[in-house]
């Protein structure tokens, strides 16, 4: 035999990479087969977004090195990584909204003719790549128009074009809505069954169990299991992860939540710039020891709606909380854990600790000012109660891993003097284990006299926490169910079907 | 433990300012061989310019407005808000101060205190001017503060020449200012005045306003994600209104702080004809969103600056060279954000 046996496509060999005190990848190895989908699981901060980084060029690992096809690649920035055929799609997209869909992809490497791009080539090309993976995405549409799912589907064209031949995607799903990552999986497994190898990270093991056919799971940067997905199991692999079980789901208590509504939302309507009403006529209340979900398919009316319990959106006399109207700018009465990280819940390049301190800030000053050492020392406090993984409260909090930076958020807002708090997904991007915290904490929240509006986009979390689940429909609320609702029944009023 | 120290010495070595002023002191001193002057008569030139035979007084002089300036641009700046109109703010500042001082005879103390007030106070205005413009119609300050400057600056000028012009002259000036308006000197030149401590103690409250106080996170927090303030409840549009104001103000009262000095009137283009407040965000970028940088900025650029001017008489280089190593202080500060913010989005 001359020909070396059948390479992986892609394989990382014993790759370590320090940052500071903390050793995020030690020692991993991990190889993808062509035309596998290959899932990476792991806590958070174990690891995974710095094995991906260094897979695409933009860390460089301490020790180890990354195989491509059997042969050693060096991989200095992400440039390289195209070039040797690897393409990653980022959480937060990195696409122009104000150009094409079609110039989106071909971007870096455009069909040219007389110097210029050459509109019909590049329509052409992304017409054939569209069709031959049966990603559906209209060239010509403005990608600022459109849905987060259909943005994402771009920015897998745009690897494809690229001729990436091992596609990477960190956490994917988590701004997707539970449709859009069904439509997702489906486009993988077309993508795969070509011969591109995926590597997709993910918490949420009911998408690995679907579709993956490898798991790799990480904890604390090592390897703890290597899985064939047909052969294992959630329980399995939840205990690889956190090294225990999931305890079960406190039960349900049965007192029914009393007393006068602490959010009390009446005939609320709102109208956007052009006068277009996105929320009419919206009536509902939130109890003190409550849990009330909305549930809606994305661009319902949750975002106006929020804004306007929160006051973010300005005072209104539809929204009451405690028998007196919101107060506009942000009411303090309100705690709230928005969707947004990077946008809304933090300044990244702020320190931990003073992204711990928005909201507190005055209840710390003393007279001569914001001590430093108050500010430091809350947020170790915070660190501390809410098992927040960090090397120190002085790191920018763009340095910490998604889930922590999710639970620095939740630490902030649940520590609020509040008795209304709103959150939108609260758990994005966290681990099973921190998924579990954080509704037991929600929990004890409610059982301590909170009332909680909870957000999300995922159907088995409200039903597993929410008292009531309300349906948002084109601005309106069309449906109430109770929390032992069958999936499909509220799937069902989501798209506005009645019952 | 030696790990770390040379990784901080490497990051200190490598941070931007370093190479900027390194590169730049580089590149000035391959001109000064490409036209034929000799570095080694040169820079000791400069430093002699800048230091020695009693020509330390006027970096002082220099560097006071020039800090004041550095502040008026960076204390926006921390809010996101980028303050390009110092020149409208310092003349409107001047015009002020001189036409309190001239206009009645006050007490002693008051004299100077009352026109630096009044000099405060008017840039402070100018500058406000921008924020409505950039809350309500969304033009940038960086684009409304420059747009009202020139128009600052011929409204300060056309007072000095008429209404407050000194009559029969025919110069554009205005009459002597009363001696109880003088700021008190503290050196014999009388360059240096009250002035110096003035600033100085305006640029410690500010760090100490910056880094230690609500007021200065909240200010931080609209900068550097102004969603992420405005959903902790800072009132964003005021804050930044009130940083623009806070800036003119400071811009305001160099104003009054040169009209009250030497040579005791406002002379037009006295003002801005020295480019403090070029010089002052040139130094605040070099400075890179380090507070405490600032005022070092600040000293590094003057002494080139006044340096140069030595170096001009002694050496026989044109001072225009030192202006060349300042513009490409900046062009390679500027170059290094960039390749730093493309290496992240990378
Ligand atoms: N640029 C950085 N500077 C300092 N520490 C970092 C940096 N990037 C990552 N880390 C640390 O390395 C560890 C691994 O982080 P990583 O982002 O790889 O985790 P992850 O497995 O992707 O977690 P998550 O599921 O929460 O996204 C964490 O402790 C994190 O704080
Ligand atoms: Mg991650």
């Amino acid at each position: 035999m001359t020909e070396p046996p059948a390479a992986f496509a892609a394989e990382l060999v014993g790759v370590s990479k320090r940052f500071g005190p903390v050793l995020a990848n030690d020692g991993i190895d991990l190889a993808v087969a062509r035309g596998e989908v290959h899932a990476v699981v792991g806590e958070n901060g174990a690891g995974k977004s710095t094995l991906m980084s260094i897979l695409y060029g933009l860390h460089r690992p301490d020790a180890g090195h990354v195989l491509r096809a059997g042969r050693r690649v060096r991989l200095r920035s992400p440039a390289d990584a195209i070039r040797h055929g690897l393409g990653m799609v980022h959480q937060r997209f990195r696409l122009f909204p104000g150009l094409t869909v079609a110039e989106n992809i071909v971007i870096g490497a455009e069909p040219v003719r007389g110097g210029r791009l050459d509109h019909t080539a590049a329509h052409r090309a992304v017409t054939a790549l569209a069709d031959r993976y049966g990603l559906r995405a209209d060239p010509s549409a403005l990608v600022g128009d459109l849905p987060v799912g259909v943005r994402q589907r771009v920015e897998i064209l745009r690897a494809l074009y690229r001729q990436a031949e091992v596609l990477i995607l960190d956490e994917p799903t988590a701004v997707l809505t539970p449709g859009e990552a069904d439509r997702l999986f489906e486009v993988l497994r077309t993508v795969a069954a070509t011969g591109v190898a995926i590597l997709l990270v993910t918490h949420k093991l009911t998408e690995v169990l679907a579709a993956s056919d490898q798991v790799t799971v990480l904890r604390q940067g090592r390897v703890t299991g290597r899985f064939t997905t047909a052969g294992t199991d959630a329980g399995e692999l939840v205990h690889a992860m956190i090294g225990r079980s999931l305890t079960p789901p406190a039960p349900r208590r049965a007192r029914p939540p009393e007393g006068d509504p602490a959010l009390d939302v009446r005939d609320l309507t709102v109208r956007d710039a052009d006068g277009v009403a996105r929320l009419s006529g919206v009536s509902f209340t939130v109890r003190p020891g409550e849990i009330v979900g909305i549930a809606g398919v994305a661009g319902s009316g949750q975002r106006e709606l929020i804004d306007s319990v929160t006051g973010l959106r300005g005072g209104t006399d539809g929204v009451l909380l405690d028998g007196t109207p919101v107060r506009p700018g942000r009411d303090p009465r309100v705690a709230y854990i928005p969707e947004d990280r990077h946008g809304r819940a933090t300044a990244p390049d702020m320190s931990l600790a003073e992204n711990l301190l928005m909201g507190g800030q005055r209840t710390l000053a003393t007279r001569f000012g914001l001590p430093r050492a108050a500010v430091r020392s809350r947020g170790r406090e915070l660190v501390e109660r809410f098992a927040i993984n960090t090397a120190s409260v002085d790191l920018p909090i763009a340095a910490l891993s998604g889930g922590n930076a999710q639970k620095a958020v939740l630490a902030r807002e649940l520590t609020r003097p509040s008795r209304v708090i709103v959150a939108e997904e609260p758990t994005q991007g966290v681990d099973v284990g921190v998924r579990e915290r954080v509704h037991a904490l929600l929990i004890a929240a409610r059982d301590q006299g909170a009332a909680v509006l909870l957000q999300s986009s995922e159907l088995a979390e409200l039903r597993e926490l929410a008292d009531r689940i309300l349906v948002l429909f084109e601005g309106r609320t069309v449906a109430e169910f109770g929390p032992d609702a069958a999936e499909a029944e509220l799937g069902q009023a989501m798209t506005g079907v009645r019952g | 433990m030696t790990a770390v120290a040379t990784r901080t010495v490497r990051r200190v070595v490598l941070s931007a300012p370093v190479v900027a002023v390194g590169g730049a002191l580089a590149l000035t001193t391959l001109v000064m061989l490409v036209v034929g002057v000799d570095p080694s008569l040169a820079y000791p030139a400069l430093v002699r310019g800048a230091i020695a035979d009693g020509n330390l007084e006027y970096t002082i002089a220099a560097f006071v407005p020039t800090l004041g300036m550095a502040l008026a641009f960076a204390l926006p700046l921390r809010a996101g808000e980028f303050n390009l109109g110092g020149d409208g703010q310092l003349a409107a500042g001047g015009v002020a101060a001189a036409a309190l001082a001239l206009s009645a005879p006050l007490p002693p103390v008051l004299a100077v205190l009352l026109p630096l007030a009044a000099a405060t106070l008017a840039g402070g205005l100018v500058a406000a001017l921008a924020a409505p413009l950039s809350t309500r119609l969304g033009i940038p300050a960086i684009v409304s503060t420059l747009l009202i400057s020139a128009p600052a600056v011929s409204l300060a000028s056309y007072l000095v020449r008429f209404p407050l012009g000194e009559q029969g002259t025919g110069l554009a000036q205005t009459p002597p200012l009363p001696a109880a308006a003088h700021l008190p000197a503290l050196t014999e030149g009388g360059y240096v005045t009250l002035g110096l401590p003035l600033i100085v103690a305006l640029t410690g409250l500010w760090l100490y306003a910056d880094g230690r106080t609500v007021l200065g996170y909240e200010l931080r927090a609209t900068g550097r994600n102004r969603e992420f303030a405005r959903y902790g409840g800072v009132r964003v549009n005021r804050l930044a209104a009130f940083a623009l104001a806070g800036g003119g103000g400071f811009a305001g009262l160099v104003g009054g702080l040169i009209v009250l000095g030497p040579p005791y009137r406002f002379v037009d283009g006295a003002l801005t004809a020295p480019g403090y407040t070029f010089t002052a965000v040139a130094a605040v970028l070099l400075a890179a969103a380090r507070p405490f940088a600032v005022p070092v900025a600040v000293a590094l650029l003057t002494l080139l600056q006044v340096g140069g001017q030595g170096m001009e008489r002694e050496a026989g280089v044109p001072s225009q060279l030192t202006q060349i190593v300042q513009g490409l202080i900046i062009v390679i500060v500027a170059v290094f954000a960039t390749v730093r913010a493309r290496r992240r989005r990378a």
